[in-house]
């Protein structure tokens, strides 16, 4: 599953903060899922909580958020949501899920039409915090 | 916020031999035409070989490969598709199809990201990156992800691209990325220009491919590729930077 290869990303980018400190010192980490790239959720949370076990830090607690996506029309200003693109096959979805840039291919500004837009947020995987215990700071 | 996908990028690879990126600052100088057909060449010589193009905005390596685009098979990633026996292929144009993809900067650097992170190589002899033209997001990008990428940069013999080629040799000595060679494409037996070039940034001379009028027929078909006079040149041109 493609949930596992950006699962094991957190993990690697999660080690590499801890780098050089003992892996107690995790306290928790908090992962945001955009939800252009429509991961699933259940099949990450499991991914992750596998790979989580296998580590020393697994004493940490995880946290996953999802975050709605926002997209902004650079011709004509405009701001809208998924919901506000309708007509997307599930091919474009499978598309965007396996690269949400795709979907540049796929939506156009419901405003003017434009193909020149912006994901403001909602992309993908993302780590919002990695908390360190005070005592190792 | 933090974007884990670079922490990974490593591990994808660890199993790649020799990453080159087929790069060139002018356009239709024939990069995906080299890269194409250099991995077809490696391929039926026994090499296990991925075609990465990151072209994303021109994407055309899977046409001269004669890959239809379709949605990748997934085992805790994404699986390139098989273009021939011993070839790979990954390219944001299995997931666009034939739609324009109209990206600027941070969008082209988040789509490499992304395929450099989840696409699952396995072991390869070597990975051939398609490059697009110029010095912009993908070179720099792919300089800062992959510190082992070599460039194998491509020319023809006009002033014109000799010219802005010189530049991005500039460029890539300043970034530390070594240059495996020099090629002159189009060569038409005038690859005087080019020789010197590599000369005169102190890099290597790689060969010359000349024009082939068999090439147009040949594209979307690996086993008419590997039999072109390009297919030919190439093959002295891998064997100069130490691929055969």
């Amino acid at each position: 599953m493609h949930e596992w290869a950006l699962a094991e990303a957190v993990i690697a980018a999660t080690s590499s903060v801890l780098a050089g400190r003992d892996p107690s010192c995790l306290k928790s980490v908090s992962v945001l899922i955009g939800e252009l790239q429509a991961i699933d959720r259940g099949i990450f949370d499991f991914a992750l909580s596998s790979l989580w076990e296998e580590k020393p830090f697994r004493s940490a607690s995880f946290t996953l958020r999802t975050e709605p996506a926002e997209l902004s029309c650079r011709a004509c200003g405009c701001g809208w949501g998924l919901e506000q693109s309708p007509g997307l096959t599930s091919a474009n979805r499978e598309a965007i899920h396996f690269l949400p840039e795709a979907a540049h291919a796929f939506i156009r500004c419901p405003s003017c039409g434009s193909p020149d837009y912006q994901v403001v947020r909602g992309r993908g995987v993302s780590i919002e915090n990695i908390g360190i215990l005070q005592s190792c700071l | 916020m933090m974007d884990p996908r670079e922490s990974i990028i490593g591990t994808r690879l660890g199993r790649v031999g020799r990453i080159i990126g087929f790069s060139s600052a002018k356009g239709g100088v024939g990069k995906t035409l080299c890269t194409t057909t250099a991995a077809v060449v490696l391929a039926r010589a026994g090499r296990r070989v991925g075609v990465l193009d990151l072209d994303l905005q021109g994407a055309s390596a899977h046409i001269f490969l004669g890959v239809q685009p379709r949605m990748p098979a997934e085992d805790r990633g994404i699986l390139p598709l098989s273009a021939a026996e011993n070839l790979f292929f990954m390219s944001a144009s299995i997931f666009a199809g034939e739609k324009a993809l109209a990206l600027r900067g941070s969008e082209v650097s988040d789509a490499i990201r992304e395929l450099l992170a989840v696409t699952q190589w396995g072991p390869l002899d070597c990975l051939l990156v398609d490059m697009p033209p110029g010095i912009g997001d993908e070179v720099l990008d792919l300089a800062r992800l992959i510190p082992r990428l070599e460039a194998l940069v491509i020319s023809t013999p006009s002033a014109v691209s000799v010219a802005v080629v010189r530049r991005l040799l500039a460029v890539l000595a300043e970034m530390r990325v070594p240059v495996s060679g020099v090629v002159a494409n189009m060569a038409a037996g005038r690859a005087d220009s080019v020789r010197e070039m590599a000369a005169q940034s102190g890099n290597a001379f790689a060969g010359e491919v000349q024009v082939d009028g068999a090439i147009e027929a040949a594209i979307g078909d690996v086993v008419r590729l590997a039999s072109t006079t390009a297919a030919a040149d190439l093959c002295k041109v891998l064997a100069a930077i130490g691929l055969l």
